[in-house]
């Protein structure tokens, strides 16, 4: 047991919800003092009762309570923290506010601005990643101006390809082309579109994968120079690019292909000189060749599927490394037990295009038993707010083997009871009857097209 | 060198004014002295606390001086802090309190200072009549919303 002379000895939960809850959790059992900020939105959070101490930092909107820096470091050091856990959105990925933590000799549990420059930024990611071996997306370099240059980048790549606005995002300014008559159709369309859009009409090309799977490695780096990885997630199942399922490890991949892309993604970490958790995000194509897409540099949403097949503490862990603790295990010490999956319990109704469903829950039955583990903050009488996103809970199941995890998923779903606000657990449900499903291996539009 | 003498007299300190917590910090040193807190803050074994239970709905705002008794029911509108930071109820150590109980205010009138990280800011009233009860301690940490004073409407 490392000497906890050196561990924080109170930390400042800049968050809301079930991470707010989740790192009250490894706070505790790491005997640190917890004060959790909270918006006037989150007043009877029943999470609030578990941390030592509770501030109100503002109204609901985001912009003035979980958004906003000053009132965040107002609270902290009224306070007297050591350090900040950011949880994930919010600030968790704004390197400014890492940065004015560190000037305010306040820990960022989280990796240092500098090294969330240099793997939040796109493009800067991409350098480093190169130079660690991590496979990237093959396409144009920089923007592209001629209809001869697309052209050439475009047959060096293969069909088919997708034109991207580099300013753009949300899916707008996109688009697939099948072939060089497309192509030459569409590039001009394309940099108009930006142009309009954006007010920057540079547009550059990629790879397009028809039937890609997201699948994304957890890695951990410390302070002292070390990375491992945890493996992979698969979180195919996606909606609207937010996903709805995921697991670990990821259904009939060839093991030796993650291991390769996994040690790359370590690789990654250690050149970056990141101290913290970070998943390097992948598409994957039907040959199981990876393409790197984004370094989230923060703790994920789907952590627990991780947690659940290698033992290991993902968020305690982020708290030891801040505090300067070097990582306990080395790479070989890690290995894959079983299979994890998690659905996404959000109040949204599956049957009216998931309109979000606000309002108090009345009746909640969590389930239990061998192998399930419900993360959630919400208590029978809560009131779900309508200001934030309207993810309420995750249910995590872990068997041996996938087979046995679908079907204790489907046990721990019947169990699971929310109401009377609608939630996606009738999806859920839908989703472990589903053939397709149960043999692995569907693609990022695979919900979607279900949907239809 | 720590010097033990100068040790022994902010220990002193704490005792006669009852304080829980002092940081002191030059260029040389810090110091952090902490005062009746059960049990070794450094040890190897973590210290589990046994948390309440979580039900809803529940009020977690146990620093908001709720307690005081003072309410809207009275008639009395509270002033309500429009930041987090340390409540001060003069300009500085030195003067008068800005207000105090009796004292007849407008929506301009300056009540307080509210400090956050170095930065005193003045926090006016925004409403109008007589100062009926302070709420808070100079030196008190305050919240978003927190009842600063309560005032008997013209």
């Amino acid at each position: 047991m490392p000497d906890h002379a050196t561990m924080f000895r109170r930390v400042l939960i800049a968050n809301r919800g079930e991470i707010a809850l989740r790192i009250i959790r490894a706070c505790q059992e790491l005997g640190i003092e917890t004060v959790c900020v909270y918006s006037e939105a989150d007043a009877d959070a029943p999470y609030l009762r578990l941390a030592d101490r509770a501030i109100c930092i503002g109204p609901g909107p985001s912009k003035d309570s979980y958004l906003n820096i000053p009132r965040i470091i107002a609270a902290a050091e009224i306070a007297n923290v050591d350090a900040i856990h950011p949880g994930y959105g919010f600030l968790s990925e704004r390197a400014d506010f890492a940065a004015i933590c560190r000037d305010c000799k306040i820990e960022f549990i989280g990796p240092s601005p500098e090294a969330m420059g240099k793997l939040g930024d796109k493009v800067e990611a991409k350098r480093y990643a190169k130079a660690a071996k991590v496979p990237v997306f093959p396409g144009s370099e920089g923007a592209i101006e001629e209809e001869a240059e697309a052209v050439e980048v475009a047959n060096e790549i293969g069909y088919p390809v997708i034109i991207k606005a580099a300013a753009g995002g949300g899916g707008r300014g996109m688009r697939v082309c099948h072939n060089e008559a497309t192509l030459r159709t569409n590039i001009k369309k394309a940099q108009q579109e930006a142009l309009a859009a954006f007010g920057n009409g540079a547009v550059f090309i990629e790879k397009f994968l028809e039937r890609a799977r997201h699948v994304e490695i957890q890695t951990l780096g410390d302070k002292h120079g070390h990375a491992v990885h945890l493996f992979e997630r698969d979180c195919s199942m996606q909606r609207r690019h937010q996903k709805v399922i995921e697991e670990a490890p990821g259904p009939g991949i060839e093991r030796k292909k993650i291991t390769a892309v996994a040690e790359s993604a370590a690789k990654l970490i250690k050149s970056a000189e990141y101290a913290g958790a970070a998943t390097v995000e992948f598409l994957m194509d039907e040959n199981q060749n990876f393409y790197m897409l984004e370094v989230n540099t923060r703790v994920q949403v789907e952590h627990p599927v991780t947690e659940m097949i290698t033992g290991v503490d993902i968020v305690k862990m982020s708290i030891l490394i801040a505090a300067g603790e070097p990582l306990p295990f080395k790479q070989k010490d890690i290995s894959v037990n079983g299979h994890a999956i998690e659905c996404r319990i959000n109040a949204e109704n599956p049957d009216k295009n998931f309109m979000p469903s606000a309002g108090v829950i009345d009746t909640l039955h969590l389930p239990g038993g061998p192998g399930v583990r419900m993360d959630t903050h919400v208590v029978p009488g809560y009131r779900v707010p309508p200001n934030y996103d309207s993810m309420i809970g995750k249910l995590i199941v872990h068997a041996d083997d996938r087979k046995q995890a679908i079907n204790r998923m489907k046990r721990a779903l019947g169990e699971l009871t929310i109401g009377p606000i609608h939630t996606t657990i009738p999806l859920h449900k839908r989703l472990m009857e589903n053939a397709d499903f149960a043999s692995g291996g569907i693609d990022i539009h695979y919900l979607e097209r279900l949907l239809k | 060198m720590i010097d033990i003498r100068k040790l022994k007299e902010l220990v002193k300190l704490m005792v006669e004014n009852d304080l829980t917590e002092l940081d002191l910090q030059d260029k040389e040193e810090t110091v952090a002295l902490r005062r009746g807190q059960p049990g070794a803050v450094y040890t190897n074994q973590p210290v589990v606390h046994a948390a309440p239970a979580m039900t809803a709905p529940a009020s977690a705002n146990d620093t908001s001086g709720s307690s005081d008794g003072g309410s809207a029911d009275d008639g009395l509108i509270a002033i309500e802090s429009p930041m987090v930071g340390t409540f001060y109820s003069a300009p500085n150590p030195d003067s008068d309190n800005f207000v105090k109980v009796g004292d007849s205010i407008s929506s301009d009138s300056v009540v307080c200072l509210v400090e956050a990280m170095k930065v005193f800011n003045e926090i006016k009233a925004e409403t109008s009549g007589t100062i009926a009860k302070c709420l808070v301690e100079s030196g008190q940490a305050v919240e978003f919303g927190q009842k600063l004073f309560l005032v008997k409407p013209n």
